[in-house]
């Protein structure tokens, strides 16, 4: 007698194949058919961006496979489903959707170094210098291209440290795995009553990620992650400062502006613009009426310097030179009075 | 006691088959459907200034409210959660309320813009916006409408320049930003923000983006497509699943100085609450704010969780504050269709009470 449920998964493998690569090939069209994800033609890297854009479609779709593929042999109304050689087969499925979906984030987004660490490793290894791709290197460096060497040790001991913080970060996530799963099987414990049972492979997927989210949150809050997190980050911006100056090096020695000039001037043209702001800020009320009031101070100070000049050219014919400065000092006088 | 899982193995392929079915056929439904506008509700550019528009939101009735209302949203992601699509939108649930809108669109940062500081978003750009339009209604002070971020730059804002502020209304705004349970919060602790801002000058959107998806990262990043699958069928749920997913990626850089600042003096060393906060040269006080304040958070915000949101009105020199819960989360506040209901009259009856 055939295997039955065993014949079917065997069809349904070649049919969601099937179903997957037309899926793929849609995606992939030629320009002139619309695409979802716009109008470019594919090119090497869109592949790439359209696959993992879909990378997690297909992470489920795996996993219901699995699932499906372990429930089949799995009695659903036996009582020692606790057994780990009875659920391992099902609880086993859920391993590999987890670790796709943060790898899948990493590398699609611009925060992965994976992409970085082994452009660097093959361009390291056809300049010749695959010695300084291995543990950090303590080597005497000397002649011409003795500051070269220097960088190059310095970034690869920064890549292996960032390396070694990268993999505490995902033992974390490891952890997370492990603690959803378990959060997993207590839930499931407390589903079997009749009524509150799992009757679709669906719901099992939902109870999964519920488990797995309460464990990522409680990890992710914990003081061991928010290290770890800081450390990680801290250690992948040093490679990227390094990778940075190496290029800006290079850039100088081409003649080429490096970012570090485009941004220092970038910073004196902001600096800049706040100070034509703040001279083109209207005067606040205060200050204009300080300068109504030196207006007027001044308008009263040219008067009774006129009037002074007046008398004084009345008596000109005596002291021109001495009354025109002693003249001079009586509106100050005067002014000072007031004041 | 019976075993959990009562799934038939048959049921189990149907079940798959079924996923596939929909995958696959759903293929020429995504055809020509391109991308998704946002309401777009008719507005009119009042102000422009470097990538900053001011734009005033026009409604089918002439606006009954005396005084108008500046929507400031938060430099991470785009204003257009507020006018995301015609029958989930903010700005015209107000506006069909009777309230004059306008909303600060603050652009894409580009590195033209890596040295903005705070200090020049606070007390430059929103200064001048709100200038503009109280220049337009020949009034001292107008209400403003904080969102998230844009919630906290309000208040310290309104802190800063109480003559120009008439009512200030919040939403999902963390105030205090160490509370236990805001993960972003947790991860930015021991964050070396100079490294991170020198090496990185704009602080790109992808990794934004990186950060929030890592919040919940198999709701955000897998089941929310698997639950895709199940709407390929219907045309209008995908394409307002397409329109939030465009909202979602559309995300501007950060500008690097302000985001530098950000962190470090309010995530990282709480500033706001402290009292301790200067912006520019102006300390942030906000005692000082006594105007009414209606402060609304999201009992399900994960972003903002409601104890960051909740301590405002402790630190507030003010006698009138309101305290609104929403039952929904961070987004949910704005398109769920509770939000469509309860929100923007809740925003305008509060309104009206003190105009």
């Amino acid at each position: 007698m055939p295997d039955q449920p065993h014949d079917f998964l065997k069809d349904y493998q070649a049919f969601a194949q099937q179903s997957w690569d037309t899926w793929m090939r849609y995606l992939q069209q030629q320009p002139g058919n619309p695409s979802p994800f716009g109008g470019m033609p594919p090119t090497a890297s869109q592949d790439d961006f359209l696959t993992r854009s879909l990378a997690n479609l297909q992470a489920y779709g795996t996993w219901l496979q699995q699932a499906a593929g372990a429930g089949a042999g799995v009695n659903p109304m036996m009582g020692n489903w606790q057994q780990p050689t009875v659920m391992q087969p099902f609880l086993a499925a859920f391993n590999q959707p987890f670790a796709q979906t943060v790898a899948g984030i990493d590398s699609a987004s611009a925060f992965g170094l994976d992409h970085q660490w082994n452009s660097w490793l093959q361009a390291m290894q056809r300049a010749g210098m695959s010695g300084l791709t291995g543990a950090p290197s303590q080597t005497a460096t000397f002649g011409i291209a003795r500051e070269m060497q220097l960088d190059q040790q310095a970034l690869a001991a920064a890549m292996a440290e960032y390396a070694q913080i990268n993999a505490r970060y995902q033992a974390l996530l490891q952890k997370v795995n492990t603690d959803g799963i378990s959060r997993l099987q207590d839930m499931l414990a407390a589903r079997a009553e009749p009524g509150q049972q799992i009757q679709s492979l669906k719901a099992l997927y939902d109870l999964w990620v519920d488990a797995m989210e309460e464990a990522y949150s409680q990890m992710a809050l914990s003081d061991e992650y928010r290290e770890v997190f800081g450390e990680l980050v801290n250690a992948q911006m040093r490679v990227r400062q390094m990778q940075q100056q190496q290029t800006e090096q290079m850039c100088r020695e081409l003649g080429i502006p490096t970012r570090s000039e485009v941004d220092s001037l970038g910073k004196r043209v902001q600096q800049l613009r706040r100070e034509m702001r703040e001279r083109q800020r209207p005067v606040p009320q205060q200050d204009e009426t300080l300068v109504d009031a030196l207006q007027t101070e001044i308008a009263d100070l040219k008067r009774e310097l006129a009037a002074a000049k007046a008398k004084t050219k009345d008596a000109s014919a005596v002291r021109p030179i001495k009354s025109a400065a002693s003249t001079a000092k009586a509106p100050r006088s005067a002014s000072s009075k007031r004041k | 006691m019976q075993a959990p899982l009562h799934i038939d193995p048959q049921q189990a392929f149907a079940e798959m088959a079924a996923f596939q079915r929909k995958l696959a056929a759903g293929m020429q439904n995504l055809r020509g459907l391109g991308e998704q506008e946002y309401a777009n509700t008719p507005r009119e550019a009042v102000y422009r200034e470097d990538k900053l528009t001011v734009w005033h939101m026009k409604g089918n009735a002439k606006p009954t409210a005396k005084v108008p209302t500046l929507i400031v949203y938060a430099l991470v992601n785009t204003v257009w959660m507020t006018d995301l699509q015609d029958d989930r939108s903010l700005v015209r649930n107000l506006l069909e309320q009777g309230e004059d809108v306008y909303l600060i669109d603050w652009g894409y940062p580009d590195g033209a813009d890596r040295w903005l500081t705070l200090d020049d978003y606070l007390n430059g750009y929103l200064d001048r916006a709100v200038d503009a339009v109280g220049r337009r209604h020949g009034l001292d002070a107008i209400n403003l409408l904080g969102i998230c971020q844009g919630g906290t730059f309000s208040l310290c804002y309104t802190a800063m320049h109480p003559e120009k502020v008439k009512n200030l209304v919040t939403m999902v705004t963390p105030v205090d930003f160490q509370t236990p349970d805001n993960m972003l919060s947790q991860w930015v602790q021991r964050m070396n923000v100079d490294l991170f801002v020198d090496t990185l000058g704009n602080v790109p959107a992808e990794l934004m983006n990186w950060v929030y998806l890592m919040l919940k990262p198999l709701r955000l990043n897998q089941q929310k497509y698997v639950g895709l699958v199940d709407i390929l069928d219907n045309p209008a749920e995908l394409k307002n699943f397409l329109r939030m997913e465009r909202w979602i990626f559309d995300s501007p850089d950060q500008a690097g100085e302000a985001f530098r600042q950000f962190i470090k003096d309010f995530y990282q060393q709480n500033k706001l609450i402290k009292g301790d906060l200067q912006i520019g040269n102006q300390p942030v006080d906000l005692g000082m704010i006594s105007q009414p304040v209606l402060n609304i958070y999201a009992n399900q915000d994960h972003l903002v969780p409601p104890d960051a949101s909740r301590p405002l009105g402790r630190h507030l020199g003010t006698k009138d504050y309101t305290e609104l819960a929403f039952k929904g989360g961070h987004i949910g506040i704005y398109v769920s269709s509770r939000a469509q209901r309860e929100v923007a009259p809740a925003i305008h009856q509060w309104l009206q009470q003190r105009t």
